[in-house]
This record gives C-alpha cells, structure tokens and sequence, in this order.
C-alpha cells in the first residue's frame, strides 16, 4: 500500500498512523494504537511528540531491523486488540514463535529494545525451552557457539572464589590420602617425613575448626536429632554416611552415567574437593601428587583399577567422615558465632 | 561467520537472564561451558529456584540426594556474583537441615525480595534468626517451617505477601508478625499451631486465605479486606456452644470489621463458629460490595441454617452463590420446621444469577432451600443441583422439576455425582 493510499483511507478508518524509521532509513507508517504497544514508541510519541509526521518519524534501536519490525508489529495487532480469550492468546503466541532459532534471538534482541517486555518473556521461554535437556555440543551446535573453551577451563572449577576452608582441607586430606596411597603400592619402606608434618598440619586445623573432638559428637547429636521419625542411631549414621558418595565415590564413578550432564553442579563440586586447591599445590610436598590429581580429572575413573579395593574403602571411609565431621560442624558453629554475637549487642547498649 | 550466526550470546543481559530463569538452575548453570562468553552468563541470575528438577530421580537414598542437593546449592550461592532477588528451596526429599541457616544467613546480607522454604519431610525447621533481617521481603512463604523471631525483630516492613502453611508460631509471634507487616495484603495460613486466637490487624490486607484450628477469629482495621477463604477444620463442641449460647454473636464480631468484603467461602465448620451466639435476623450493616459467597453446611442443623440465612439476608447484591453439603451430617431428622419458608417474600435476590449446589442427599430441608432460592432469585440463570450420591437421584428430580422458579430464564441442571 502506497503512502498516497493511506493518506486516503486514514479519515475513513477513523484511526491515527505514525511515522517508524528503522536503523537501515526506511520509513514506514504504522497505526498509532498498535505501535503504541510498544512502550518505547509510546513514550517517543508522548513525551517527545514524534512520529506524527514522515520528518519527524520515530527512529527506533539498531536492534530493530524492517522484518523484526513487522513481526513485532504483527504481534502488537493481536494483542492490542481487548477481549480476546486467553485460549485465543495463548494458541497465537504459539504459532507466532515457530521460527529458526536465529530470527528468534534477533526478536527477542527486537522487542527488547521496544521494551516490549510480554514478547520478550514469550521469545525467552521458547529459547529456554530450545536449550532445555540438550547436551552443551547440541546448543553450541543449535546456537552457533564457538566451542572457544579448552577442556581444561570446562573442567575447572567455575569461578576461583572457592575459599572455603572445608574444601581446602578436604583437597589437602585427598591429596595426602593419594599420596600415601602410592607409596604404599611400591611398597616403598621409608615413610615420608613431610608426610608427618603434612599430617599434623591438617589435624591441626581440624582441631582448629572442630574445637575438639568431644565438641563434635554432640554437634553430630543435635543434627541428626531434629528427624521426626524414629529412627535408630544406626539409620542416623546412614544418613550421614552418604557423604562418601557425595565425595568420593560419585565424582570417579558416576562420572561417565552423569554423561548428560544434569548432575553438572554437584559433580563441579566433586572435582573441586578433588583438585588440589590452585593455592595449595606449592605447599604440597610432592608434586606427583598434583599430577595425580590431574589425572583423576582426566581420565575418568581409571583410578579403581590401580588401587586395592581394601585400601580404598579405608581411605573412602577415613574421608566420608572427615567430611562429615566437618559438614555437622560447621553450621553449628556458625549459628554459635552469631548468636554469640546477637547476645553481645544488648550489652554493648548498656554499658 | 560462526561469530555472525551467534545471535543468543548478544543478547542483552536481562535477556540473558530471562531465559536462563526459565532454565532449571541446573541447567542454568550448565551454560557456563558453552563458550568464554556464557562462562559467567548464569552467575548473575537474581532469581534462584531449587526443586525437585534440580537432579534426576535416579538415586533412592534420600542421604545421597540431601548431600546433592546441599552441594548443589552451596556451590551456586558461592559462585553466584550480583544482587539475588528470589531464593526458593522446594525438594520432595528435603529435610530441615542446618545447611540451610547457612543459606538465609547469606541471603539476608542480599536485597532479597521473595523467599520461598519448603521442607518437605521431617519435623519443622526453625527458622534462622538471620530470615528476621531481611527487611526487603516483600513475599515469604514457608512450609513445615517454626518461627521465633528474635527480640529485636520490628516487623518486615516491606512484606506484602505472607504464606504460611503447617507452620508453628506462639501466640504473641502471631499477634505481633501480623500487626508489625504494615503492607501485607496477602496472608495464607494454613494448618498452624502454637495459637488458637487470631487477631488480624492489617490495614491493607485485600487477600485472606485461612484453613486451621482455632478458637476465635476476629478483624480490626481491615478495610481493604476484599477476598476471604475460611475454614475451620475441627468441630465446635457441644460444651462451647451451650457455654457461649448467650454471648454476643459470632457472626455479628465477624462482619463488623469488614465493610469490603467482595468474596467470601464458609469452609468445613466455620458456619458452625458463626452460629455461636445470639443470631441476629441480618447484620446491622449488610453486605453490600458481597458478590460471591460459598458456604459449607449441615442442613439438618438448625443453628447453622439460622446463621446461613442470617449472612443470606445480609447480602443483597450477591451474584454467585455455591452451597456444599457436609458429607458426614446427614441422617435425617424427623422433625423439622421449615426455616426457608416465606423467606423470599422479604428478602429477594436481584442479582444472583448462578447457584451452585453440591453433596446434598435429597433431604426434606435442602429441598426446602432450593425451592427457598428460585422462588427468591428473579434473574437467577443457571442452578446447578450435583448430589451426593447416585441414591435417590431420579426422587430429587422429580422433586426439582416441580419447583416454582421467579426466573424466567432459570435452568437448572442436574449434575451426575
């Protein structure tokens, strides 16, 4: 339809147009009522009184290209039209979002610009729903990612940040507890004196964080006694024990079930514990252990084959309850610190 | 050319963020190995939901899927970067274990605005002292959750959105958490105990939903309160009833709070609490914005039918109104005057046009209802009748298409049970 043509039908159809430029100098004019939708032409029209006129036409974002443009005006036509049914809404949408996965990225890109803020929850639950149960190589491949991430950076932990000190300890416990595990394979006769030194540094500050070992039993107590059901203290130790599967065992042997995925968080957390903290490694007295602990990251469960079973449940059972120790404890201990510090307060007032 | 076709990676950031919160925070975080550019994409996300999706059912051990799920959330709290707007924690095998003080704790230095606990198992979790300080709460919703707050605690200021089910409160926690929310407007409560008397003192409250046990209920500076959902889950003794037979009403107490009130459901034994009293014919002041009104009741109970008239009479410009039966109540009595006769005389209802009624059994005092109410109900259009049981179905029939109806419109259809 020519511009002469709308100039025609305008006092027919009683309605008032306005003028839209895209970023590529094409102008066009729209009904006023359904670009009005979009919040930022309606503020363009009300606050700055633009678009009245093909000089004064309401240059939209970069981002709005002439076919976004259409498809948002499409949109905008539907739904600024009341009483239509929610039904009638929803099966539009439905339709109205069945496009590549490009041009739905560059709508949603589109009206977000527009501040069209229901279009743009629409096009991300359809590019939630895109992402949602596939493999990172199928959304690379969906999305035209660059797989610009070594495997090693996939690996490593997410962010640095990782300071806390159950986690520091627990690195330190599995480096030594490999460590001595490889010793012994050689059957090698002399016992490591920096292994000593390593030994009492880490219960040093076990002692340190668990202020003694009778504190712990009763931390372990309260925790596990806030369980309505009655359970006995042996089904209470089963509670805690799983620790070795959240520690040790899940990380090397559900590594490869995990394949797809979904179990990506905790099994981050599991090869965090596993790797010698990145600040740790030049305390360690022997660097093989380092390069152990790589190769715990890279080959995948290899490990059970090298180790006697026996000696791995030992060393799997001294860590599951070094970690629930620590995993009791520590809340516990938290809660006292600040409740201590609550109780302070009142005192501080009155003195 | 592979840079040109990645539109996703370009998009702004709270579109970004869209997507990922339509994500599991599973899957959420996931994206941190697609490529540099989604490392930390996840990290900023402001609203963080933990549920059932957060890992698959393949393990059995409930211990196993606790530590997961401890792991799971320590890790994103730890790593996530930026203000967190939304924390819920929904897991069918979540027990209230003292991780998650450590959580609120971490939350409450955050600007959180809603807060979402349900423990899903076990005894009720305590809440955290450290939940108190979250001053920019504007929804909490708890479940199987005890509640202490500290002496210090003022009250969440900000909050207008207050869902507490299978909760644990004391008496004076709940008197004063209500009264010291200056902007609540939704209030949930649901199976509570620690007290049995509520006072609702909320100057903007639009939205009451409340299910329990308790020994009395009353209003003071509800203005706004529009929507109410009662229902009183324990029976009124005989004892009480007698005990309080000659005190004022119930009914009278109720209403005299609520000039407002829009839509109104009587549920299980509330009617019952109603009736407590002397019942008056109609409230002094009726009614007037009441348009919807759903009550459960016993037929067969004269005291209950006397308050139900009471609140029917009070409610003149009432549109909709649904009458369920109480299933257990309803052997039938011998004797018993009809206190729906000549009713409609005084009392019509001008607007009602849709009834509902449900779980009756065809005895002489419903019929006497229904009859009571298309005789009252000039523009009534549609009466559902839907039975109890099959028994007797076709005598209700019968009985149903002999009535007169004020409505010329009226259709009244038989609802199989």
């Amino acid at each position: 339809m020519s511009e002469v043509d709308m100039q025609v039908i305008k006092p027919e159809m009683m309605k008032s147009y306005i003028w839209l430029q895209t970023a590529d100098g094409s102008i066009q004019q729209v009904e006023q009522e359904v670009a009005m939708f979009c919040p930022m032409i309606c503020h363009e029209i009300i606050q700055k009184g633009m678009g009245s006129s093909k000089n004064h036409a309401i240059s939209l974002p970069q981002r709005v290209n002439p076919a976004m443009l259409s498809l948002i005006l499409d949109y905008c036509r539907f739904h600024q039209v009341p009483g239509r049914s929610n039904k009638e809404r929803k099966s539009f949408d439905e339709r109205f979002i069945r496009m590549d996965t490009k041009r739905l990225c560059e709508l949603t890109s589109a009206a977000d610009s527009l501040q069209l803020k229901p279009l743009v929850d629409l096009t991300s639950r359809a590019l939630a729903r895109i992402i949602e149960g596939k493999t990172p190589e199928e959304i690379r491949e969906i999305f035209h990612l660059p797989d610009d991430l070594t495997e090693e950076e996939k690996l490593e932990p997410l962010k640095n940040s990782t300071d806390d000190p159950r986690i520091r300890l627990l690195n330190r416990l599995y480096a030594r507890k490999r460590k001595e595990l490889k010793e012994r394979d050689k059957l090698k006769s002399v016992e490591a004196e920096e292994e000593r030194v390593d030994d009492r540094s880490v219960d040093d500050l076990l002692s340190f964080i668990n202020g003694g070992n009778g504190e712990v039993r009763k931390f372990c107590f309260t925790d596990s006694k806030g369980v309505k059901t009655s359970k006995g203290k042996k089904k209470n130790r089963r509670r805690k024990d799983p620790q070795k599967n959240a520690s040790a065992d899940e990380s090397v042997e559900s590594h490869e079930k995990d394949s797809n995925g979904l179990n990506f968080v905790c099994h981050r957390t599991e090869l965090d514990k596993l790797r010698p903290h990145p600040g740790e490694t030049s305390k360690l007295p022997d660097v093989e252990d380092d390069a152990f602990a790589h190769k715990v990251l890279f080959d995948d469960g290899d490990i059970d084959d090298e180790i006697d079973p026996a000696l791995k449940e030992e060393i799997d059972r001294e860590v599951e309850d070094f970690a629930r120790r620590l995993n009791s404890d520590w809340p516990e201990r938290m809660q006292e610190i600040l409740s201590l510090g609550q109780e302070r307060r009142p005192v501080h007032f009155f003195h | 050319m592979e840079m040109e076709l990645d539109k996703i990676s370009n998009l702004p950031g709270h579109a970004i963020d869209q997507i990922l919160s339509n994500l599991s925070i599973t899957e959420a975080v996931r994206t941190s190995v697609l490529s540099s550019k989604w490392r930390y994409k996840w990290a900023t996300l402001p609203h963080l939901a933990f549920g059932n999706q957060c890992f698959p059912v393949s393990s059995q051990d409930h211990a196993i899927v606790k530590n997961k799920l401890v792991n799971i959330v320590d890790h994103v709290l730890l790593l996530h970067n930026g203000p967190i707007y939304k924390f819920k924690l929904s897991h069918r095998d979540l027990l209230g274990i003292t991780d998650i003080d450590r959580w609120i704790l971490h939350l409450s230095r955050r600007p959180i605005k809603e807060f979402v606990l349900e423990i899903w198992k076990g005894q009720r979790y305590k809440m955290p002292s450290s939940l108190f300080s979250c001053h920019y709460l504007i929804h909490l919703e708890l479940f199987n959750c005890l509640l202490k707050p500290p002496l210090t605690f003022k009250g969440f200021k900000s909050l207008k959105s207050l869902d507490l089910q299978h909760v644990t409160l004391a008496q004076d926690v709940f008197g004063s958490l209500i009264s010291s929310c200056p902007l609540l407007e939704r209030l949930t409560l649901m199976n509570f105990d620690g007290f049995t008397h509520l006072n609702i003192d909320a100057p903007n409250l639009q939205f009451f939903d409340i299910g329990g046990t308790f020994e009395n209920i009353s209003f003071e500076n509800t203005f706004c309160l529009t929507v109410i959902s009662i229902g009183l889950y324990a029976n009124v003794g005989n004892e009480k009833r007698r005990a309080y037979a000659n005190s004022s009403s119930n009914l009278l107490n109720f209403f005299a709070h609520l000039p407002c009130i829009q839509r109104l459901e009587v549920q299980s034994y509330f009617l019952k609490y109603l009736a407590i009293g002397i019942v008056p014919r109609k409230l002094p002041t009726p009614c007037v914005h009441l348009n919807y009104l759903s009550i459960r009741m016993n037929f067969n109970d004269v005291e209950e039918v006397i308050a139900a008239l009471c609140l029917l009479r009070s409610s003149p410009n009432l549109q909709e109104l649904e009458v369920l039966a109480r299933p257990e109540e309803h052997a039938t009595m011998a004797t018993f005057t009809n206190c729906w006769e000549d009713n409609h005389f005084s009392l019509p209802f001008n607007q009602l046009r849709q009834v509902k009624i449900v779980g009756i059994f065809g005895i002489k005092p419903e019929l006497n209802f229904i009859n009571f109410l298309l005789l009252a109900s000039p523009v009534l259009e549609i009466m559902s009748v839907k039975p109890a049981s099959i028994n007797g179905g076709w005598e209700l029939l019968k009985e149903l298409l002999r009535f007169r109806r004020a409505s010329m419109q009226a259709e009244i259809i038989y609802l199989d049970p």
